[in-house]
């Protein structure tokens, strides 16, 4: 299945894109997303404790099952203000 | 551009906010009260000299959330209408960031719930500043959004305990 991914503020930067599409096998979760979109970027992974993930624009669980077409945001610590 | 039931305005832009005609929006006859929040772009920052600052959002869920807070307001505050406007992009020293008007019938309604919408909206709204300072750029310290521990039980029927 299909997800679309979006990375915010230092994340983006960290992560050389604000947006990508990853194909991930049936009943993966937050967690397996994130494993798989840090796999090659180390300075991502080391962000996994200060980081929450939001799915489909409502703060998720980091084993909250995906479907198909799911957009998952991965948000670093906000600041608006 | 949003207009809930409430007639709130909640909104996010890139323009210069207009702080005095929302201020002047969400009054009615029936008010006694606007209460009002300004946060503006201050000079300095951890004892360095700010120049100016960037804001990003996650445009879709910050109006989901900003949304959110207008509608506790009304459910737990005896107000009328929110106002509730935050800017992105580049802002100059002075310049409004974010503003908030609530008005009520009596004004300790209206500044309690202008407290909690600002306080709220700082720790979930998914809202980013860069700060630029003369020897470089850095993302402002923020707060980590509350989320859920697990995923709901819903999400796995096996684990719904039997209701009878």
């Amino acid at each position: 299945m299909l997800v679309k991914v979006l990375y915010f503020g230092r994340l983006k930067e960290l992560s050389g894109s604000s947006e990508e599409s990853v194909e991930l096998r049936d009943g993966a979760r937050i967690e397996d997303l994130f494993a798989c979109c840090s796999s090659s970027r180390p300075e991502l992974r080391k962000f996994r404790a200060s980081l929450v993930a939001a799915r489909n624009r409502e703060f998720a669980a980091w084993d909250t099952p995906l479907h198909a077409g799911d957009e998952v945001g991965f948000l670093p610590p906000v600041s608006g203000g | 551009m949003t207009a809930s039931h409430h007639h709130d305005r909640i909104e996010l832009t890139r323009e210069v906010i207009p702080s005095a005609a929302i201020a002047r929006e969400v009054r009615a006859d029936e008010d006694g009260a606007v209460a009002t929040f300004d946060g503006c772009v201050r000079n300095h920052s951890h004892g360095r000299r700010t120049l100016h600052l960037e804001y990003e959002a996650y445009e879709s869920m910050a109006l989901a959330k900003m949304r959110e807070i207008a509608e506790h307001l009304h459910e737990h505050y005896a107000i009328n209408r929110v106002g509730m406007v935050h800017r992105l992009g580049r802002l100059e020293i002075g310049e409004t960031s974010v503003f908030i008007a609530v008005s009520s019938a009596h004004r300790a309604a209206a500044f309690d719930a202008c407290r909690y919408a600002i306080d709220t909206l700082k720790k979930t709204v998914p809202i980013w500043k860069k700060e630029f300072f003369a020897d470089g750029a850095v993302w402002a310290d923020g707060e980590l959004p509350p989320a859920p521990e697990a995923s709901a039980a819903a999400e796995t029927p096996a684990a719904k305990p039997a209701s009878n």
